[in-house]
């Protein structure tokens, strides 16, 4: 019950921070900032599915995490930090080759790690864990 | 490794819910269980066959 209030909180303020950002900015949102928009509302959309999904277990007397939500949990960041090694060494390959600034091109790592997490997540929870 | 828990929570009129709450965890779980998309700790398995008053081996077939 905790950590999902906790994961609320955060997705609350990102939010927050995000639609300061959209509604102060003077400037014209390019494609970039737009795409940068889709990936932290979808990271928030995978983050309120998670609180929601803990709230839920807790609501019918369930554990808010049990063995399989560990190993998940587990295996999706085993996972994800593998595949996030590859995405760094593309964007070292590629940052040369493209005029971003350097703020730029770790705000595309980040979310990119981020964008990660999420696809592993829904590909272990839908394969499932047979640890054989 | 099959399971026949389905088999044994009809037998036993429990819902997956049901036995969620006996062996503490949450029903997504029994569901992976069913579906053969987990095989459960020593621990599970063993508080499982306790509530269907069974033998592990007679729940969790290994091939």
């Amino acid at each position: 019950m905790k950590r999902s209030i906790i994961l609320f909180v955060l997705a609350a303020l990102v939010l927050i921070a995000t639609g300061y950002w959209f509604f102060s900015s003077s400037t014209k949102f390019s494609l970039m900032d737009i795409a940068s928009f889709g990936v932290i509302f979808l990271v928030l959309v995978f983050a309120v599915v998670l609180g929601f999904k803990r709230l839920g277990s807790a609501k019918r007397g369930e554990p808010a995490e049990d063995e399989l939500s560990k190993k998940v949990m587990q295996k999706t960041a085993a996972l994800s930090y593998y595949i996030s090694i590859y995405l760094w060494l593309f964007i070292m390959y590629i940052q040369d080759k493209v005029n971003l600034e350097t703020h730029s091109i770790i705000g595309i790592g980040i979310l990119g790690m981020a964008v990660i997490f999420t696809v592993s997540w829904l590909v272990i929870h839908f394969i499932g864990i047979k640890n054989e | 490794m099959n399971n026949r828990i389905k088999e044994f929570r009809a037998r036993y009129n429990l819902t997956q819910e049901d036995l969620a709450k006996k062996v503490n965890v949450r029903r997504e779980t029994i569901v992976f269980l069913e579906k053969n998309k987990y095989n459960p700790s020593l621990k599970l398995a063993h508080d499982i066959a306790r509530v269907f008053e069974s033998k592990i081996e007679e729940i969790f077939l290994f091939d």
